[in-house]
């Protein structure tokens, strides 16, 4: 007995400890959001205030940002950019990561190297040719400019191929002697049979393209048409708005947060799934 | 429906690299045979399946359904249904969509898939799981919808792939009187792989028998057991295996006879002939214990394994081992020397090289086969 509960003892005090340390990292992590949000809620002679409290509420800053700027157009924008972005990876991600697990062709491994070589190249090397190849298009200034560059990405490529290489081949079989082309096997068998996966990842991939900044700043360059590059507006040489800024940040993050909150499963899935962790 | 479902396999060859995974098989497959590939693991028996299914080329050869060449049609054109040995079950769908999915990719109305998918559950006795997941199933009931999925296509011929493989030995049995019945009933030709003797014994009309992706032997049940047409073939089938010893064929009076060491058997031909080597085989059950001092292999028992209706005696004859098998009890205790006799026809002759069957053709020397 005494010494059970010597063991308990112990170890529930390293419990305690390892939720201590948990619990002061969350809080660190969560207080520059809480202050986003806080900020945005305070009234405009308040905003430099640092009481832990926003009081009294006022939500002026938001009132000004929808005044001064189009910010459900831009949120809509930012959106279509988003899941076009994350669809048209996850369908060229998708049909690429079947032909290399389920095909034989001559050169498939080195093609594969390739693509997934292209993965590691930086952005900063792209960037230039893309925007040069955008400019002769004439799509600077436009969304499409911003989406079509992204659309394959070897990132996609690779952790869809994984998931196929564990995905039992007889019963790509058995679709073929039951009837299935090729085609309709993916659509019909390995579709279906792969949805979380595709889920999440489409999830991920979406939500890094919300996110973007740099990549639209050059292709919209001076147009305002993202919410990232919308919330330029509020800085200025003479002393950033932050209230306005700050309502902005705050919508801006909202949909992610949504997002989040009702996939949540199915992100932590995908993670540990294409073994990421 | 195909109406001639004739197999023919002309040459089929398979290299994977530098392994042949099968060899030059020749087979001729009837409309309504139960076929069944047999042979040792690694063998090439899946390979050969998997070249008439469509699902792999052969290297070398051609493939025949009833007069057309099918060598190149992809595996959706071949009118053949495979049940595989994971039962590859599409995981997302119910038992009744996946027993439909074929009906489904051939675009059947609805309602006709629905009639079809309830007959064929009703059949394998699969009514009451119809909206199930695999997952939610038992080895034996996916094994089922696995059969069912074959069936509800109503095709030219069935190929199995060790559909039994992952059952326990009682649902074994009777899953296997189950296809046999099966196979009976509709009357369709069944091209059966398996590695294990007693399914080959009892479901086959004939046995194809590889051995390193070669034939070895094709044949009745009857007639592979009876008749092994090789060293390979004899101790292959049979449990336990057919004792197999080295012996010298001599003319003693005007008659032939094996003779070793420690052998004396008479062969029951009345002829003359050159001493030869050959390798002398006989079932453990065609050995019978002789009174002392009649010709015989002499052997010392060196234990006796119980299986509740026979025994087993594992003897010592020289160097090498004999097993012989009777009904319980057998009345020979572990020590003890015996004398074992077997009827002439029920002895095997081999060539030593090749390890052939001989046989003996009046006027000349044992030829092999
Ligand atoms: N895709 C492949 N690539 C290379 N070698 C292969 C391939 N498939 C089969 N082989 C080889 O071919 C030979 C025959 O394989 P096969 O799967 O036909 O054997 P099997 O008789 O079905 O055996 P088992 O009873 O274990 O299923 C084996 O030596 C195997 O290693
Ligand atoms: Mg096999």
């Amino acid at each position: 007995m005494t010494t059970d509960e010597a063991v308990g003892e112990g170890s529930r005090a390293r419990r305690l400890g390892g939720h201590l340390v948990l619990g002061v990292l969350s809080l660190l992590c969560a207080f520059p959001v809480y202050w986003l949000y806080a900020t945005s809620l305070r009234a405009p002679e308040d905003v430099y205030s640092l009481s832990v409290l926003p009081w009294p509420l006022s939500t002026a800053s938001y009132a000004e940002a929808f005044a001064t700027s189009d910010v459900l157009g831009m949120l809509l924008n930012t959106g279509v950019v988003a899941v076009l972005s994350a669809l048209g990876q996850l369908l060229i991600a998708l049909l690429a990561a079947y032909a290399f697990a389920a095909w034989r062709f001559p050169f498939r491994r080195l093609l594969y190297l390739l693509f997934v070589g292209t993965w590691l190249v930086p952005f900063q090397a792209t960037m230039l040719p893309n925007y040069v190849l955008l400019s002769r298009l004439g799509l600077l200034e436009t969304l499409a400019g911003v989406i079509i560059p992204t659309l394959c990405s070897a990132l996609g490529v690779l952790l869809l191929r994984e998931h196929l290489n564990g995905f039992p081949k007889e019963l790509l079989d058995a679709a073929r002697m039951d009837g299935r082309s090729s085609w309709s096997t993916l659509w019909t068998v390995v579709v279906p049979a792969l949805r979380p996966a595709l889920a999440a990842l489409g999830i991920l991939l979406a939500i890094t393209a919300w996110n973007e900044y740099f990549w639209p700043a050059m292709v919209l360059q001076r147009s305002n048409a993202v919410v990232q590059l919308g919330l330029r507006s509020f800085l200025g040489t003479e002393g950033n708005d932050w209230g306005p800024l700050m309502a902005m940040a705050g919508l801006a993050c909202l949909p992610v947060f949504v997002l989040y909150l009702v996939l949540q499963r199915h992100i932590v899935n995908a993670f540990v799934r294409s073994g990421l962790k | 429906m195909t109406l001639v479902s004739r197999i023919q396999l002309r040459g089929l060859t398979r290299r994977f690299g530098a392994v042949t995974a099968v060899d030059d098989v020749w087979l001729d497959i009837a409309d309504g045979e139960f076929l069944v590939l047999l042979g040792p693991s690694g063998c090439g028996k899946s390979t050969l399946l998997r070249m008439i299914a469509g699902l792999l080329p052969p290297t070398e050869g051609t493939l025949h359904l009833g007069d057309t060449d099918i060598t190149h049609q992809p595996p959706q054109r071949r009118d053949l249904a495979m049940v595989f040995q994971s039962y590859a079950l599409y995981p997302h769908l119910s038992v009744a969509r996946n027993i439909g999915f074929p009906l489904r990719a051939r675009k059947l109305p609805r309602a006709q898939i629905r009639a079809k998918v309830a007959a064929v559950a009703e059949t394998l006795d699969l009514t009451a799981l119809l909206d199930r997941k695999p997952r939610e199933l038992s080895g034996g009931q996916r094994q089922r919808v696995a059969l069912g999925r074959a069936l509800v296509r109503d095709p030219g011929a069935f190929l199995m792939d060790e559909p039994l493989s992952n059952l326990d030995a009682k649902l074994r049995a009777g899953t296997r009187a189950e296809i046999a019945e099966l196979h009976r009933r509709l009357g369709a030709t069944m091209v059966y792989v398996t590695h294990d003797q007693v399914e080959a014994m009892t479901m086959a009309t004939r046995i194809a028998l590889l051995d390193q992706g070669r034939l070895e032997q094709l044949g009745t049940p009857a007639e592979v057991y009876d008749r092994p047409a090789s060293v390979f073939a004899a101790t292959f089938l049979g449990s336990p295996a057919m004792n197999v010893l080295d012996a010298t064929v001599l003319t003693v009076d005007g008659t032939l006879s094996a003779r070793a060491e420690d052998i004396d058997l008479p062969l029951g031909i009345d002829a003359t002939m050159p001493d030869r080597p050959v390798r002398l085989g006989v079932r453990p059950e065609h050995l019978t214990i002789a009174p002392p001092g009649e010709p015989g292999i002499r052997a010392v028992v060196t234990g006796v394994e119980n299986l509740g209706s026979e025994e087993v005696a594992q003897c010592r004859s020289g160097t090498a081992r004999v097993a012989v098998r009777g009904t319980r009890p057998l009345g020979v205790r572990t020590g003890e020397a015996l004398t074992l006799t077997a009827r002439p026809e029920h002895l095997h002759l081999f060539d030593v090289g090749s390890g052939r069957r001989l046989t003996w053709q009046p006027g000349a020397v044992p030829a092999a086969v």
